[in-house]
């Protein structure tokens, strides 16, 4: 198991996600806000990276810069070695609560991304209907969103995102405002998506054992305004799972990452 | 299947069978509340014993059917199905322009800046004014024909109309139109099928409203300056002590309002599934 570096590995291989010196502050007023300042980090094609950090610190405000819904205000932000110039289906977006269209049934969310980007086909209609079955809504593929539970939602949006077949996965707390037994489904889900796909996957969590379970390495935030403090390596063994979290191993790692975070 | 799962594969026919079963037992318990009226009504009638005061179920429901295809007064009058035709035209041309009007001021205030902060100050000054205090006005302007009481109407719904329309488009979460983009829509797509789409239901209970208030509106209207329409009828009868024909016009008024608003109810069923109980 490798130890805490304290300063971000900045190499040139090619990178997925690549910031540098990522800034922004929020202006409203007369309140300046600096919610961002000089964060920097890269993220290797097909890696986990979880982020983790106090509240405030500005961990959703980097993700909306990733997936282009705010502009940064300093820094460089590359995705794929292009420059983020607004949101685009490439990269798959995940909210704490599900923002499925209410008017729409299960069905026809799924299908909206490619709908709207004239690209419906029937054989994105039939992997539609192999993505619902795949996250269990196969049943439910007629229902409309306010018909579904909390998890179902949660799963909706996210065979939503898949349709679009996304290089980079942005989650922001998906998995928050779930009881404890679905949110291990939902994690045992991703697990396996990602250990069959090895999509990029930045994810925010408030959650130290969440980040210690998913992902290869964990980002820490300082409190605001926010900045990479270290990158923790988590070297546990894939695939794993759920019952990997009473391992010794695994308990040393999570305690590594509380360590960081209360500096 | 990877996410375990509690499906139950009969759950939707059990919904919709629920759900019919319930929306039976809803008209049923509809039609037994309006039944219980019409015998209160004629309770009441028998006691009251003038068919002047109050007139009997019987006689109204007779008096109704006589006048719907016989003018009334006699002399100029008009039948009462053309009465109710032309209440409903002025309805629909209003309603239809000062929705449309609406729409478009309340999309705009939304859109654009400029116009929100022009705007607002006259529809704050201009709602809570009730529209048949220009009655008069609008019969200078425009005479006693068809123009009065469809700018009446137009200028009742306008404002309604425009802050539902408003407040509908403000209340859009930013994370729909987030969501929309980053699946790969474009901003012109995301402005039709997400903001404007998610808006519907707001703007359609707002239609209600305005509904009820051109009905308002328009009987007044036609009580103070008109030739024809519900309201003159309704009038006339008065004047002539023609109680039956009364209660035949305000009967007349409550099936079209009914009708209309059974029709914008339709309208918000289909746009809206969580409306759909
Ligand atoms: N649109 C905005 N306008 C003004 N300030 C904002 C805006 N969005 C975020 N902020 C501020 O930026 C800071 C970081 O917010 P952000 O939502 O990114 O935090 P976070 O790390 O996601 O917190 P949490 O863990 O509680 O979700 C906060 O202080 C917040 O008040
Ligand atoms: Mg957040």
């Amino acid at each position: 198991m490798s130890a805490t570096v304290e300063d971000p590995p900045v190499t040139d291989r090619p990178a997925a996600v690549r910031l540098r010196d990522v800034g922004k502050t929020f202006r409203r007023r007369r309140r300046e806000t600096t919610a961002l300042e000089g964060v920097t980090l890269d993220i290797a094609a097909g890696e986990f990276l979880c982020l983790v950090g106090p509240s405030g610190c500005g961990k959703s405000t980097l993700l909306s810069i990733l997936a282009g819904f705010t502009p940064a205000d300093t820094g460089e932000v590359l995705v794929d070695g292009r420059p983020v110039e607004g949101p685009g289906p490439e990269r798959g977006v995940l909210f704490q609560t599900p923002t499925l269209f209410p008017w729409l049934t299960t069905r026809q969310n799924v299908l909206y991304g490619p709908r709207a980007r004239h690209a419906l086909t029937p054989e994105v209609r039939e992997e539609a209907t192999a993505l619902l079955e795949t996250v269990g809504l196969a049943d439910f593929a007629d229902a409309y969103p306010h018909e579904l539970s909390g998890g179902m939602r949660h799963r909706a949006a996210f065979a939503r995102v898949l349709i679009n077949h996304p290089q980079v996965l942005l989650m922001d707390e998906p998995f928050g405002a779930l009881d404890a037994i679905t949110r291990a489904g939902m994690q045992r889900f991703l697990l396996e998506l990602w250990q069959r796909q090895r999509t990029t996957i930045v994810f925010v969590t408030h959650d130290v054992e969440e980040a210690t379970l998913l992902g290869d390495r964990v980002s820490v935030l300082s409190g605001r305004p926010g900045r990479t403090k270290a990158v923790v390596d988590i070297d546990l063994p894939r695939p794993r799972t759920y019952e990997d979290t009473e391992t010794l191993a695994f308990v040393t790692a999570k305690r590594r990452i509380r360590e960081v975070l209360e500096q | 299947m990877s996410v375990e799962t509690a499906v139950d594969p009969a759950a939707p026919t059990v919904r919709t069978r629920e759900r019919r079963q319930r929306s039976w037992r809803r008209s049923l318990v509809g039609a037994a509340a309006l039944a219980s009226a019409l015998i209160i009504w004629e309770i009441a009638a028998y006691a009251v014993g003038d068919p002047v005061t109050m007139p009997t179920v019987q006689e109204t429901a007779r008096e109704l059917l006589h006048y719907l295809t016989k003018p009334y007064p006699q002399v100029q009058g008009k039948t009462l199905v053309d009465d109710a035709l032309i209440s409903t035209a002025r309805i629909l041309a209003g309603f239809g322009l000062g929705t449309a009007a609406g729409l478009l001021l309340g999309a705009a205030m939304a859109g654009i800046r400029v116009v929100r902060e022009l705007a607002d100050p006259i529809i704050g000054v201009m709602r809570p004014l009730p529209p048949i205090a220009f009655i008069p006005l609008l019969v200078v302007w425009f005479g006693i024909g068809e123009a009065s009481k469809v700018a009446l109407i137009f200028f009742g719904v306008l404002p309604v109309v425009t802050i539902a329309t408003l407040g509908a488009l403000d209340a859009v979460p930013d994370e729909l139109s987030h969501a929309s983009r980053s699946l790969g829509a474009s901003p012109f797509h995301t402005m039709l099928h997400v903001r404007l789409r998610a808006a519907v239901p707001g703007v359609i209970t707002g239609m209600r409203i305005a509904m009820g208030g051109a009905w308002t509106s328009i009987i007044a209207a036609e009580m103070i300056a008109a030739t024809g329409g519900v309201g003159f009828l309704i009038l006339q009868a008065g004047n002539y002590l023609q109680t039956p024909l009364i209660f035949s016009g305000i009967a007349v008024i409550a099936v079209l309002g009914f009708v209309f608003d059974g029709l914008l109810r339709l309208l918000l069923r289909a746009a809206d599934p969580t409306a759909r109980r």
